[in-house]
């Protein structure tokens, strides 16, 4: 019970600490001392008591977006083990609910970018479908592997992947944590997919498609994206953490491993600059080549002898 | 099992019946005939779905067919309930639908007739177990609907359409007969029970049989490479009959696949395969090509095809589940399989009538001059959203549901211990999820270009009102299903287990396991509903903050206007570019020339690659062949009384040898 709050505290205010993590290590990298790791929360709480500028071309698609966005989030993260190692709701093929959870979000974001009726919008919405549809199918690919290995097909063969892969544990994990990592550059929309620290001409994709959104509304958007990265983050932290530990000491590397990827982020970002758009793909298709590595990989512990 | 003759006599007359009433009482007479129909064919079949008993009568009709059973099994009793009731929704909707038609004096005597007709010849279809009456009615279903589609017989491209679609029909009833005479050559009876004991020990004729009938079906249900009659037929009719085509006829091809598989026993590991490939090769490119289309009747019947895709996976994983002896796997591919059949004609029947709304106010079904429909139209938005979001498979509506119990499936066939299984089946689940989000990518499209943003016609721009309540009405119920079917999967799943176990044993015990994800599932969609109805209310309710109402955000630019909006085809753009080559695309440039350009234009438009590059050049190929012999029909009836004596010649010849 203790866990299942701790949980919850977890998902609700790491994500702000990991956008801070990451904008204090890219003025780290900048020489410069930059805002307290907390400035996302106060941005956060600042934009829930604004008031809304709302474009007269849209209709009621616009007003629940934001809404459906954050809650879509939250049911995803009872699929995902977070820090405990456990998922809230641990079923086989508890993949399949996450990622057509955040599928439904997804579908709702895009619609209420395409309701202001803005080109700048529509770009940006055009380019996230987009994007999805090259990153999903190698997330599936990855996680129906590792799955393949323990035979359970729940998210807990995350948790014991060297006890079912064996010498290629290892292995397994790495690939499978760059495949995870990619993913996060990739939905969170951070450089060198896209660029979330301006609003308009060098970013085109997730931070276009809010353009219009104002007060609560956009910090709805905001924390949900942050949401996102978190739980992908705690997958790869899953494969991570040994097993057979404390809860404790797991929380504690679990949020350690979760701070390690946000100051890794912020470094790709300071040392990397986004790739035009058109060479984005190139990019992701790294991410499937590497699912098709972690599918080898498997296919060799299993069939290999 | 007479309350079935008797409804399928009712909705073979009701056509007649209603075309003598005026004009304004003839569809409320023929949906109040083929309701009654309908509650008739219902109840046999219901009574078989709750007692899982199935009902027989043997019918004598003459020396030739001898004599006929006509067999209500739980798989024929869901086909039924599919039937009736979706065909009832587009009846009802069809009021409203055939209004302006019937003002501008049309005549729809005909259409009445064969509307009823093409439902009862699928009622005849799915029950009948005897295979020369069985092929009577598939060729009476599609004359009857090939009728249907040249509605609008006087505009050319109907009729093209209509023709192509009788080609193709006629094609697949080709290779149904050849399965059919091969498997009553090994059996010596027409029966489908006898064919079942001649099929049990030849599993290499079993084989050929069951890639015939495959072909022939899936001409029917269109699978690629079969498909290409699909995305001409359906923009071509109705959008009632276009519905109830795409919602139910195709699936009497799942059916007769569905059958033919009961009958030939064990699946082999090479046809199951076949089955898996084709159709993650057929929800692909259906759904690529949906991408491509602004032709809303055309993206919706491209839908079509990755639908039947999909249904077509959950069978395969059935039949590998068969092949491999996992009953678990078959179980849940089937009941994925077959609960996708029942919610894609509930969410593809509610698109196809939505589509159909949209169409009477605007007349136009290129979606890149519609737009901002949601404040004239608001009720038909929403049954197109819901649509949208079920056809996409996402929680908590049905779409989801049957695409969770392929992936269960899948899923749970990964731990048969085979190298290839294993690669085939991450292969067919990467190859879902790709299909779950260019679905996502479509219907986004589709849903925005058309309902959201700014008008960006005039047609657009007119609507004043949304359609009446008889049109919406259909819509709604259907709407409903969906949702209902989301949010409480485990008794769907309990009732869609009747028709599986005609397809492989159900062993209640093993299947506590997917019952309770059901059961999970189902709390999960209800949690995630109620919430939102909640928060949404409450922020609409209590929200403090004030709200100020202004142009869309331009930069700074403050006169946005409908032409600087994102269009269709820009919006799926970036992902066509990735997949150039897989496309014919057509361009028709005119560039603006000298110092002062006169005029100028650029129009693309995507070919079917099949269409392109296989059926067109075979077309060419045809057409020159036969033109060798354009100089036999001269015109001249002393030559033509020549071929008939050479002919009676070359028979007495014939004859003289051989008899």
């Amino acid at each position: 019970m203790i866990m299942f709050f701790v949980n919850l505290i977890i998902l609700l205010f790491v994500p702000f600490l990991m956008t801070g993590v990451i904008k204090k290590t890219k003025t780290f990298w900048q020489g410069k001392k930059g805002p307290s790791v907390l400035q996302p929360l106060y941005d956060f709480i600042r934009l829930m008591k604004k008031d809304f500028v709302i474009s007269n071309t849209t209709s009621f698609v616009f007003r629940i977006a934001p809404i459906v966005s954050i809650v879509t989030v939250l049911f995803a993260a009872m699929l995902v083990p977070l820090a405990s190692g456990k998922a809230l709701i641990n079923i086989p093929a508890g993949l399949i609910i996450f990622a057509y959870t955040l599928g439904l979000g997804k579908f709702v974001a895009l619609i209420s970018a395409m309701d202001t009726g803005s080109s700048f919008e529509g770009m940006g919405a055009s380019r996230e479908a987009c994007f999805t549809t090259t990153v999903e199918p190698a997330f599936f690919v990855t996680i129906a592997s590792i799955m393949a290995l323990s035979g359970n097909y729940t998210f807990d063969s995350l948790v014991n992947i060297t006890a079912n892969a064996g010498n290629y544990g290892i292995l397994v994990t790495v690939f499978a944590s760059v495949v995870l990592f990619i993913m996060i550059l990739v939905e969170g929309s951070r450089v060198p997919v896209d660029d979330p620290a301006t609003h308009l001409e060098l970013t085109m994709i997730h931070e276009v498609m809010i353009l219009d959104n104002s007060g609560s509304d956009l910090a709805l958007f905001s924390w949900a994206n942050a949401i996102k990265m978190l739980l992908i983050s705690s997958l790869i932290a899953n494969m991570i953490i040994p097993s057979g530990i404390t809860e404790w000491i797991s929380v504690l590397l679990y949020l350690s491993v979760v701070f390690i990827i946000s100051i890794l982020i912020g470094t790709v970002e300071s040392c990397m600059a986004r790739i035009r758009m058109s060479h984005v793909f190139e990019f992701i298709f790294v991410m499937s080549s590497l699912a098709l590595v972690v599918l080898s990989l498997v296919i060799a512990r299993m069939f290999g002898g | 099992m007479d309350n079935y003759f008797l409804g399928i006599m009712i909705l073979l007359l009701s056509g007649f019946v209603a075309s003598v009433f005026s004009k304004k009482n003839k569809i409320t007479v023929l949906s109040i005939l083929v309701a009654i129909g309908s509650i008739f064919c219902l109840i046999p079949a219901i009574q078989v779905l709750i007692n899982g008993e199935s009902l027989t009568q043997t019918v004598f009709l003459s020396n030739i067919f001898c004599s006929i059973n006509f067999v209500i099994d739980s798989l024929a009793a869901f086909f039924v309930a599919v039937i009736t009731i979706m065909s009832l929704a587009s009846v009802v909707y069809s009021k409203g639908y055939l209004r302006p038609y019937m003002e501008q004096d049309k005549n729809i005597n005909s259409h009445l007739v064969f509307l009823p007709m093409l439902i009862a010849s699928m009622l005849a279809v799915v029950t009948c177990q005897n295979a020369l009456m069985f092929l009577i009615c598939w060729e009476i279903m599609s004359l009857s609907s090939f009728f249907l589609v040249i509605f609008e017989n006087e505009k050319k491209e109907v009729l093209k359409a209509g023709i192509k679609y009788l080609v193709f029909m006629h094609i697949s009833v080709l290779f149904i007969i050849i399965s059919f005479a091969l498997m009553s050559l090994q059996s010596g009876s027409l029966d489908f029970a006898s064919f079942a004991s001649g099929m049990q020990n030849n599993e290499q004729y079993a084989n050929l049989v069951f890639l015939l009938a495959f072909v022939g079906f899936g001409t029917k249900c269109g699978f690629v490479p079969f498909h290409n009659w699909l995305p001409d037929a359906h923009p071509a009719a109705p959008s009632h009959v276009s519905a109830i085509m795409s919602g139910v006829m195709i699936k009497t091809g799942i059916y007769g696949i569905l059958r033919m598989l009961s009958l030939t026993g064990k699946p082999s590991l090479l046809i199951s395969y076949t089955v898996l490939i084709i159709s993650v090769i057929s929800a692909l490119y259906g759904v690529l090509y949906a991408i491509t289309q602004h032709d809303l009747k055309r993206l919706l019947a491209y839908h079509s095809i990755e639908n039947i895709g999909i249904i077509g996976i959950g069978i395969g994983v059935g039949m590998l589940g068969l092949a491999y002896n996992s009953p678990i796997v078959a179980v849940l591919g089937f009941a994925g399989g077959i609960l996708h059949i029942l919610n894609h004609s509930i969410f593809k029947e509610l698109l196809f009538l939505s589509a159909g709304s949209v169409y009477v106010k605007t007349h136009t079904r290129d979606i890149e001059s519609l737009g901002g429909l949601i404040k004239s139209m608001p009720a038909t938005a929403v049954m197109f959203l819901i649509g949208s979001v079920a056809i996409c498979g996402l929680p908590p509506f049905n779409g989801f549901v049957s695409e969770f119990l392929v992936y269960l499936g899948m899923f749970k066939g990964l731990s048969i211990h085979n190298f290839i299984s294993l690669i085939a089946l991450i292969g067919a689940i990467a190859g879902l999820a790709l299909v779950g989000t260019m679905a996502i990518l479509c219907f986004t499209k589709a849903f925005s270009i058309i309902f959201l943003g700014m008008p960006r016609s005039e047609a657009a721009e007119n609507v004043q009102s949304d359609n009446g309540k008889l049109m919406i009405f259909p819509m709604g119920v259907l709407a409903t299903f969906t949702l209902i079917i989301g949010l409480f999967p485990q008794y769907v799943f309990n009732f869609i287990l009747k028709p599986v176990s005609v397809m492989c044993e159900c062993n209640i015990e093993s299947l506590s396991e997917p019952l309770s994800i059901m059961q999970i599932i189902s709390v999960y969609a209800l949690a995630l509903v109620l919430l939102l109805a909640v928060i949404i209310g409450l922020k609409l309710m209590l929200s403090k903050n004030k709200t100020v109402m202004f142009e869309t955000w331009g930069c700074g630019y403050n006169r946005p206007n409908n032409h600087m909006q994102y269009t269709a085809s820009s919006y799926a753009s970036p992902f066509l570019s990735m997949l150039k080559p897989l496309f014919k695309k057509v361009f028709d440039i005119e560039k603006p020339r000298k110092l002062f350009p006169k005029s100028a234009h650029f129009s693309l438009h995507i070919d079917d690659i099949e269409e392109a590059y296989l059926i067109n050049p075979l077309l060419k190929g045809d057409e020159w062949f036969l033109s060798k012999f354009e100089r036999i029909q001269s015109g001249n009836i002393q030559s033509y009384i020549k071929y008939g004596l050479i002919f009676l010649v070359l028979v007495i010849i014939g004859s003289l040898f051989i008899g």
